[in-house]
This record gives C-alpha cells, sequence and structure tokens, in this order.
C-alpha cells in the first residue's frame, strides 16, 4: 500500500514536468509573438518591437529560456506575467479558491444527481422516470455550456430576478455555474450509474438474495448499488477533471473570477509564464483528486483491499 | 444498452422537445420587451450626492498607466483618474485644463505652457512644471514599456522648466495635431513620485489627480475608483466643477455580452457598455433603461486594398471591387440599422470630414463587370474570371475574434464578388499581426482608429519612412503626400478643412479602400443613471453623473 503511493507520486511528478515541457513547446511554436500583442501594429515600427523583445527577453533562444524557468520554479519562483509584470504565484493563489469551490460545487452536483437519476433510472427502467432521467441526461452531455450557461441567466436573472447574472462574490453567484456545468457531469454518471447498475441487477447473487426473501428495496440500496457505484467512482476522477477544464467557458460567461478565465486571457496573449503556472496547479489538483479516487477504491471494494 | 436502438426515437423526440422549449422560452422573452410603452422618464431634479455606480465593461484593461496601456478600454477608467493639460470639445476645439493658458512659437516648434498652481495628485504631491517634463520625458523613454502613447505624443522632443508653473515644450517639427493628442487620455499626467516608486507595478498603483482615485483592481472581477473630495480643477465640458457627486464606480469586468446585458437588465448592474444590435433595439422600447451611443472620431472600420499585390495596383481593378461590395445592404442587415454606414477615410465627427462623399459610390454591377473585362480577365466555366490561366482571387485576411461582426463583413463580401467573378478567399486568422505586418501575406484588410484630429489619416496614407511600417496599401503617390504634409502644419483651420477634403476626394477617387462602418460607442443603463457624458472620443465621463432613487 505505502509503496503503491509513493510509486505512483513518483510518477505524478514526471507528468508534471512532462505538462510543463509540453506547454512550453507548444506555446514557443504557435503563432503570434507576446510583444506584438502589447504594441499596436498599426504605429510600432520594427525598432520598437525589438526593444520590447529584448525586454521581455524573447530574443534568447528557447532552451535556454526553458531551463532558467525550470531551475526558477525549483525554488518556488513561477516568475512574473508578461503583460503587466505582475507576480504569477501570488495571482494563482489569489484567483485558485474560487475556481476550486466551483469544481468542487459542479463535481458534487454532478455526482448527487447523476447517482440518484442513475439509479432511479435503472430500478424503474423503461418507465417515465427513467425516459426523463435519460432526458436530463442527455440534456447535460449535448448542451454546450456557454448556452446552457445563457439560458439559465435568461431565466433565472432577467426574468425571475432570483440569481445574480454574473460575479463571484457570495453563495448564490456559485449556484447557476455550477448547476450548468454539474449538469455536464452528471450527464456522463447518469449513463454510468445506470448501466452498471443493470448489469449488477442481472447478475446471479441478486437472483440469489430476491430468493432468500429479501426485500426488493434492500436488495437494491444495500447490495446491488454498492457494486454499482464502483465504476461510477472511477469516473468521478475524470468528471473533476472535466469540470476544472470546464471553469473555462463559464468563468467567461458568467463573469466569474478564477484561474479558467486567467488561462485563457494569457494563451492569447501568449503569457507563458501565467500559461505555465495555471497549468501546473490544475496539473497538480488532478493528480490528486485521481490518488484519492484510487485510494478510496480499497475502502469500498474489499476486493481491492485483498489484492494490495 | 439493449433497449439503445428501440428508444432512439425517444432521443430525437427529446431533443426536439428540448429546443423547442427553449426557443419559445427566448422569443416570449423579447417579445414582452418589445412591447412596453417606449416613453422615458426624463429627470430634471437637482443632482444627488452618494450612491455607487456599476458599470459593465465588455474587457479588462491591462494596465492603468496611460502610457503603458494599449486598449479603449483602459482609456475609459484612466480618464476618471487623471487629467489632461488641454481638453478637446466635441465641435474640435482645444480648451485649457491642467494648462491655464499656453501660447505657441511662430515656427510651430515651441509651446509654452503655464500651469494651474493649486492641483495635488492623489498622493498629495503637487502638480507643477517638473511633472509635465518628467510625464512626457517619460513617454519617450525606451525604458517605459509605452504603447500608443509614443506614436500619440510624435513630434516631441524635448521639455524645459521655466519656474514652478511655466514649461517649454518643443517638438522636432510643427504639427496642428499636438494639442489635440496630449488632451487623449493615453497622454494623461501621472504623479511622477508614484510612478519613480511603483515602477513596472505603476500599472496596477495608478495615481493621477483626476476626480476619482483608484482603490482596488480585483482580476477579472471588478476595478474600484472613489470620489476625489479636493478636486476643483475639471474642465469645461463638466458642469459640475468640484468633486464628482458618485462615492464610488465599480467597473465589472463581464466579457459574454449576453451576461453583460442581462446583469443591466436583472438590475445587478447600473449601466453596461458595448451593447450588441439585437439589444440596442430592445433596450430603446424599454420605458426602465435608456441607451446612450456616440459615434467614435478618428479612422472608421475601413478595408484596405494591398496595391503591393496584382492586380491591385490597377486603379480599374480596385474600382471594380469599390462598384460591387454593396455597403449600404452589408451595414443594414449585420447592424439592423444601429451602426451608420462610412463613406470617408475620415468618421464624420472629425474634423475636416468632408459630407459630399456620402452616396457618392453606389453599387453598379454592371460597371464592376465592364471594368474587368476591360483589365482582360474573363469569366470561365465556373463563373471565376481568368487571365493567362491565372484564377482572379482575392486573399480577404481578417482576425479573430469575431470584434464587431467583422468576419461577417467577409463572409458577406464573399458573395457579392462571386457576382463579377472573383473568388474570395477569406482567411480569419488569430495571427494577423504576422500576416499583415510582417509577411505582407493579404489583398484585403480591415483596421480603424479612434483618435482626435484628422492627422490620424498621416501614418495610414502617407508613404512610409524607409524605417517605418508599410502602410497596409502600399499606395505612395506625391501629391497626396505633400497634402498631409501640409495638413499636419496648417494653422489657418478653413484651410486646414479644405486640405484634408482633398485628401478624402484623392483616397475614394483611386480606390484605396472600401470604407464599412463608423462605430459607435453604446452605453446601456438603467434610468436611475443621470448625465452620463461623452467626450470628443466618444468616452464616458462622470464628472457630472448621479444616481436617482
Amino acid at each position: 500500500m505505502g509503496k503503491s503511493v509513493f510509486v505512483r507520486i513518483y510518477t505524478s511528478l514526471l507528468v508534471l514536468i512532462g505538462a510543463l515541457i509540453v506547454v512550453f513547446i507548444i506555446m514557443n511554436v504557435l503563432p503570434g509573438d507576446p510583444a506584438l500583442m502589447m504594441l499596436d501594429p498599426a504605429e510600432s515600427t520594427p525598432e520598437m518591437i525589438a526593444n520590447m523583445r529584448h525586454q521581455l527577453g524573447l530574443d534568447r533562444p528557447f532552451y535556454v529560456r526553458f531551463a532558467e524557468y525550470f531551475v526558477n520554479l525549483l525554488h518556488g519562483d513561477f516568475g512574473n506575467s508578461m503583460l503587466n509584470s505582475d507576480p504569477v504565484l501570488p495571482k494563482i493563489i489569489k484567483h485558485f479558491p474560487a475556481t476550486l469551490a466551483l469544481t468542487a460545487m459542479s463535481s458534487a452536483i454532478a455526482v448527487v444527481i447523476g447517482i440518484v437519476l442513475g439509479v432511479l433510472s435503472a430500478i424503474h427502467r423503461n418507465k417515465p422516470i427513467d425516459l426523463l432521467a435519460r432526458l436530463i441526461g442527455l440534456f447535460g452531455i449535448s448542451m454546450p455550456t456557454f448556452w446552457s450557461g445563457i439560458l439559465l441567466i435568461l431565466i433565472f436573472s432577467v426574468q425571475l430576478g432570483w440569481l445574480p447574472a454574473m460575479g463571484s462574490s457570495g453563495f448564490k453567484s456559485l449556484i447557476m455555474p455550477s448547476l450548468t456545468l454539474g449538469l455536464v457531469g452528471a450527464g456522463f454518471i447518469v449513463r454510468m450509474v445506470r448501466t452498471s447498475m443493470l448489469d449488477v441487477i442481472n447478475e446471479s447473487f441478486i437472483v440469489t438474495l430476491r430468493s432468500k426473501g429479501l426485500s426488493e428495496r434492500a436488495i437494491m440500496y444495500q447490495h446491488a448499488l454498492r457494486n454499482a457505484l464502483i465504476p461510477a467512482i472511477t469516473m468521478i476522477g475524470m468528471i473533476v477533471g472535466e469540470m476544472l477544464a470546464g471553469t473555462v467557458v463559464i468563468e467567461t460567461v458568467f463573469s466569474r473570477q478564477g484561474i479558467g478565465r486567467i488561462i485563457a486571457d494569457a494563451i492569447m496573449a501568449k503569457d507563458l509564464p501565467v500559461v505555465q503556472g495555471v497549468v501546473f496547479f490544475s496539473a497538480v489538483v488532478y493528480i490528486i483528486v485521481n490518488l484519492l479516487v484510487d485510494l478510496s477504491y480499497s475502502f469500498i471494494d474489499p476486493r481491492v483491499r485483498r489484492a494490495s | 444498452m439493449k433497449t439503445g436502438r428501440k428508444l432512439s426515437w425517444w432521443k430525437f423526440g427529446a431533443v426536439t422537445l428540448a429546443a423547442i422549449i427553449a426557443l419559445t422560452g427566448c422569443s416570449s422573452a423579447s417579445n414582452k420587451e418589445g412591447n412596453t410603452s417606449p416613453a422615458k422618464a426624463e429627470e430634471t431634479k437637482a443632482p444627488v450626492q452618494g450612491g455607487e455606480l456599476t458599470y459593465a465593461l465588455a474587457t479588462s484593461p491591462v494596465s492603468l498607466d496611460p502610457h503603458t496601456n494599449g486598449l479603449a478600454v483602459g482609456v475609459r477608467i484612466i480618464n476618471n483618474l487623471y487629467d489632461n493639460l488641454v481638453v478637446q470639445l466635441p465641435d474640435g476645439s482645444v480648451k485649457p485644463w491642467l494648462a491655464k493658458e499656453w501660447t505657441i512659437s511662430e515656427d510651430g516648434l515651441t509651446y509654452t505652457f503655464k500651469l494651474r498652481d493649486d492641483v495635488k495628485f492623489h498622493d498629495g504631491t503637487p502638480f507643477n512644471a517638473e511633472a509635465v517634463k518628467f510625464n512626457f520625458d517619460r513617454v519617450i523613454d525606451p525604458a517605459t514599456k509605452v504603447s500608443n502613447a509614443f506614436a500619440l505624443i510624435q513630434p516631441y522632443q524635448s521639455s524645459k522648466v521655466i519656474d514652478e508653473y511655466t514649461v517649454e515644450v518643443k517638438l522636432a517639427s510643427p504639427s496642428q495635431a499636438f494639442l489635440r493628442n496630449i488632451s487623449q487620455g493615453t497622454l494623461g499626467i501621472v504623479s511622477p513620485t508614484a510612478a519613480k516608486q511603483y515602477g513596472e507595478q505603476f500599472a496596477t498603483h495608478p495615481v493621477g489627480s483626476g476626480p476619482f482615485k483608484f482603490v482596488k483592481w480585483d482580476e477579472n472581477s471588478e476595478i474600484v475608483i472613489e470620489r476625489n473630495p479636493d478636486y476643483k480643477w475639471a474642465n469645461e465640458t463638466a458642469v459640475n466643477q468640484g468633486a464628482p457627486y458618485l462615492d464610488k464606480i465599480s467597473f465589472k469586468i463581464v466579457p459574454e455580452e449576453a451576461t453583460r446585458i442581462g446583469s443591466v437588465q436583472s438590475g445587478q448592474v447600473l449601466a453596461a457598455e458595448t451593447v450588441p444590435p439585437q439589444n440596442i433595439v430592445s433596450i430603446k422600447n424599454d420605458s426602465k433603461f435608456q441607451l446612450l451611443s456616440t459615434n467614435t472620431g478618428g479612422l472608421p472600420y475601413t478595408l484596405f486594398i494591398n496595391q503591393r499585390k496584382q492586380p491591385w495596383n490597377e486603379l480599374k481593378a480596385r474600382q471594380a471591387l469599390q462598384s460591387a461590395i454593396d455597403v449600404t445592404s452589408i451595414v443594414k442587415s449585420l447592424y439592423l440599422g444601429t451602426y451608420d454606414q462610412a463613406w470617408s477615410p475620415l468618421a464624420p465627427v472629425t474634423l475636416g470630414y468632408d459630407a459630399s462623399l456620402e452616396n457618392g459610390v453606389k453599387k453598379d454591377l454592371d460597371k464592376a463587370n465592364g471594368l474587368l473585362d476591360e483589365l482582360g480577365w474573363t469569366k470561365g466555366a465556373d463563373g471565376i474570371r481568368e487571365k493567362d490561366g491565372k484564377k482572379l482571387t482575392l486573399h480577404y485576411v481578417d482576425a479573430s475574434p469575431n470584434r464587431e461582426k467583422r468576419n461577417d463583413i467577409a463572409a458577406i463580401i464573399q458573395q457579392q464578388l462571386k457576382e463579377i467573378g472573383v473568388d474570395v478567399k477569406v482567411d480569419i486568422t488569430k495571427d494577423y499581426v504576422n500576416q499583415i505586418f510582417v509577411n505582407d501575406d493579404y489583398d484585403i484588410y480591415g483596421n480603424s482608429q479612434v483618435n482626435a484630429d484628422p492627422n490620424s489619416l498621416y501614418p495610414f496614407y502617407h508613404t512610409a519612412a524607409p524605417t517605418g511600417r508599410p502602410t497596409l496599401h502600399g499606395y505612395s503617390n506625391a501629391e497626396l503626400d505633400k497634402l498631409l504634409e501640409d495638413g499636419a502644419v496648417e494653422k489657418d483651420e478653413a484651410k486646414r478643412v479644405e486640405i484634408y477634403k482633398q485628401v478624402q476626394h484623392h483616397v475614394i477617387d483611386n480606390a484605396l479602400i472600401i470604407p464599412i462602418y463608423v462605430f459607435p460607442y453604446t452605453i446601456a443603463a438603467s434610468n436611475r443613471v443621470q448625465q452620463i457624458k461623452l467626450d470628443a472620443l466618444a468616452y464616458p465621463r462622470f464628472n457630472d453623473t448621479y444616481l436617482t432613487k
């Protein structure tokens, strides 16, 4: 057990370094020049551009810049934004909680709605409740969030006036964004739980339990659900990643603060230190969540515990 | 899933139903707005002291240091934090502000400004001749990461402090645009003490002498400024010469337009800028809201035809484009009557605008076809013209994202030019800077610039200096160059206007460009908001603004 955790952390570090290298290369290969983004293209002379490139350190070779970045990173220095010289680390630390709150809340919504609807849908297979659950799941998966988000704003802010259309202060402002994003995750979980629940229901041990005279309720919630949840939990790790990525769109639509918006702006401006910093933090969160998911198997499923 | 196939019709039905619900939901919402009475309450009460104005911006500024800011949205905030030496009135005249009066030497090279002696920056330090010298020198200092300010201050050379409140400014060459240029927010006067203290961090710690003081900048969320209680040096465009009525202004950053307008309609903010055309109509018809709109000055959105590319170096080929592109229908269909069509290289509010050009160029497909026939381009089997085995193509480059529906203009022109046998290749790219300015890889590219003086035509139409950036059209003509040089220095305003009229005719007669639309700055606001004023460059000013209950 301890050894496997160590191996996981070790490989996670490699994944992190890999992510940083890939981002560095992509940002350098992508067309566009941060110096040109900062000057008015119609009014600046080649001389001004060269001067700006020099000030930003862009006139040095790519590998020199990466080596320097990496050494600084080991010292805990994430560098400064090219655009306005803001230090990157405090910026991320400041904006991360809002994104984390949105990710956590929408993941929770996804899991709760997903599991409840998935179970109901399997138990009442082909009944109206099943169709409704699957309709909601389909809606979540297939509707783009920028569209469903605006729809929610039109209904709950403009028409009903119940919830704020934008901003990131207070719990109320978290409801619509996390619902929009959570429905996407719920859509995936509904299908997953429904399918695995149906598989379990058809297994022979359920038939045995039935023949022993257990109530249908006890069979479903104590025996079937527990087994059906294992594949669903694997998915939660992925859903959290999905939700984290989804914040890029959601934070813009609902005008929330957060690292999703920071990275979107930074990519547009080719502000490499900021992009790197956000990727680093997102990768860390994703790795930690998946580590926790893996560890949680052994608590839920005795077979895993015995195997390790 | 065993039941998957059987239920696929259910899925289809469900999606259709969801779509219908959503769409009918939307349309009934807009009907409701359309039905309300168009009457607007006209407030004539005395201004009320206090309150917070919430104002949603479409994009975020990058810097609140006027000299390093390169964005119009930055100027909207900067204008409240800093003052300028002079102010430009909507009629184009230049009036005193921080400078009480000034004299210009006979050769036009020396400006002597007498300054107000009662002005203090927000950090308590006094404004004086030394501060003016520091500011102007800072703009031309290569160590400052200056943006538009550098081009705007040209041909500035140096400043000399004569006494505490007198400063002498030297230019390298005479310029009739200089005073109007230093009236722009980008050349606002910063506190020298604070600028030295904060260095590059001044961008997020702005200190000026304006009617509002900086409070905080919460990135991607809001920028808050508060009333400067000591303010008593407003320029003559403001009725209220003293401290503003509002306690605070919170600029919220809301990039998504539906959310921005939604937050005004739901009452979460009191005002929002850049209203999309489809919402302009509904806001106008809603008695709870008002719409403010002013056309921007300078260069309207203009398509430049690149004459470094064949066959666009030939006048007849360019005239064919001029006659085949139906700008009137483009502007009507895309902006629903909320934007004005542009007819000249200058916007109508700018000094020297020639209204006689309006309705001059008309759609005439026969003329366009005839011109291309004359040049020897004949239609092939696919309807595209050919000459010497070469197809007549036009490489139309436009920037992404789709600002003000400019990408849609490209798509419509592509259809329109098909009718005269020109194959338009539309290229929408994020990397337009490299493609246009570095690689010169385009036949048509559109641009616009908000500016105060007709001399803004100079960098766009005068033959480029050998070391400078080439012009977008690559056209070089001694007569046009001479006119632009004369316009820059002519002291007699009537003569100056005459010169710029000739410039505009020259540009249109030689079909250097296709002018498209004049951009209006628009604000949707609750009826509680009174007296937001739009200045000569269509930037909002809040000196007189107050809120009613």
